[in-house]
């Protein structure tokens, strides 16, 4: 095996300062979250349920979605607007599992597109900070130094997708970057104040800029 | 309960460097290694009465990583699909890692890299590598002569002699 040595120790040597700095207590949070979501009977057709719930306020012809583009209205004080067509909301967000928040976003040419300023409200008041863009994706640079695994937890239903976002894992000083596109949303965590790489593809970043200066569509 | 999580607590401070190395080995990869190593902890701690009793924890979580796979990652944490002509994530790098090492252990067969990472960065022996992995012991050590001609033929030679002491199962 001595002639194996000498490699192995090469190969081990350059990967000695690969560290993981996730701690323990992200692992036993996973955990919870996961444990609570089998316990209550979590499904993906319930997260549905309950988001296309709150999303939906009475009208006088019968049963309509809440105005496009915006957050569900509060419970207990439905719209009720007496004239109009029904109007499909692109997003909900909801309290639940837990102290978790549920973000829907709905897919489909009958859903409208989705307003970032409204999405990005919406999550304000769950507490959490977003920067929200429509055909284009931001990163910071550097790269936030949490991961978004422990924060976002997607899941793809029937009608759109659900995202379970654990809030309290964000750690202070970043937000919940989503890039919303034709097909598919992108996430990834990013740090307050560092410049931001934005790209309207899947490749390379598209355009620089700074924090002070957004040249994006979307919302801060 | 809380002894549980103390115990649990000191396997993982002791083993995520080495079972990130490991992964991050198999799949050239840091941050998709970094979500598969995080997923594998987190069911290992769900099932640690089980895993606790396992003839090698680190390995198990290594092997639970590495079955996770990348549409796994990609599925959970990356993009969200909506529709079916979903684009693919972008690839990413190993940081901090020499990129002619990445792409040397790239090349090699995916059950080569598993052996050698098992064998390097877990101090597993040829029996353990071998029931971890389900080979025969024969395999596994043929697996890790080819892995190590090929890299040894790929790699500048080191120059460390500081490391020449250094003894791999």
């Amino acid at each position: 095996m001595n002639e194996h040595d000498e490699v192995m120790c090469q190969v081990r040597e350059s990967f000695s300062g690969l560290r993981m700095d996730m701690p323990v207590e992200n692992v036993f949070a996973r955990s919870r979250v996961r444990r609570r979501r089998r316990l209550s009977g979590l499904t993906a057709a319930a997260v549905a349920a309950a988001g296309a719930a709150a999303a939906i306020t009475l009208t006088s012809g019968g049963l309509a979605p809440a105005l496009s583009g915006s957050a569900p209205a509060p419970s207990g004080t439905p719209s009720l607007p007496s004239h109009g067509p029904a109007e499909l909301a692109a997003f909900s967000v909801t309290n639940g599992p837990g102290d978790s928040t549920t973000l829907i976003l709905y897919k489909g040419p009958k859903y409208p597109e989705l307003d970032p300023a409204a999405l990005r409200e919406a999550l304000a008041r769950h507490g959490i900070p977003a920067l929200v863009t429509v055909g284009t994706f931001c990163r910071s640079t550097p790269e936030a130094s949490a991961s978004l695994g422990q924060v976002v937890h997607p899941s793809t239903l029937a009608g759109g997708s659900a995202m379970v976002i654990d809030g309290q894992a964000m750690p202070s000083g970043t937000r919940l970057s989503i890039g919303y596109f034709q097909g598919h949303v992108r996430m990834a965590l990013i740090e307050d104040g560092a410049s931001l790489s934005c790209s309207s593809t899947s490749d390379q970043p598209a355009a620089h800029v700074t924090p002070s200066n957004t040249p994006i569509r979307g919302q801060q | 309960m809380g002894q549980e999580q103390d115990e649990f607590a000191d396997f993982y401070r002791a083993s995520r460097d080495s079972c990130l190395r490991a992964v991050t080995a198999v799949v050239g990869d840091r941050e998709l290694a970094e979500e598969q190593v995080a997923e594998a902890f987190t069911r290992a701690w769900m099932s640690w009465g089980k895993v606790r009793k396992h003839a090698a924890p680190r390995a198990w979580v290594v092997r639970t990583a590495l079955n996770l796979g990348v549409s796994w990652w990609r599925r959970r944490h990356r993009e969200v699909p909506l529709a079916d002509h979903d684009a693919a994530a972008p690839a990413c790098t190993s940081d901090g890692v020499d990129p002619a090492l990445i792409a040397a252990l790239r090349r090699l067969p995916a059950r080569q890299r598993e052996v050698l990472a098992l064998r390097i960065f877990l101090d597993l022996d040829t029996e353990t590598t071998a029931k971890v992995i389900g080979i025969a012991p024969g395999t596994v050590m043929a697996h890790l002569s080819r892995a190590v001609a090929a890299l040894r033929r790929d790699l500048p030679p080191a120059n460390t002699s500081s490391n020449a002491t250094e003894v791999v199962r």
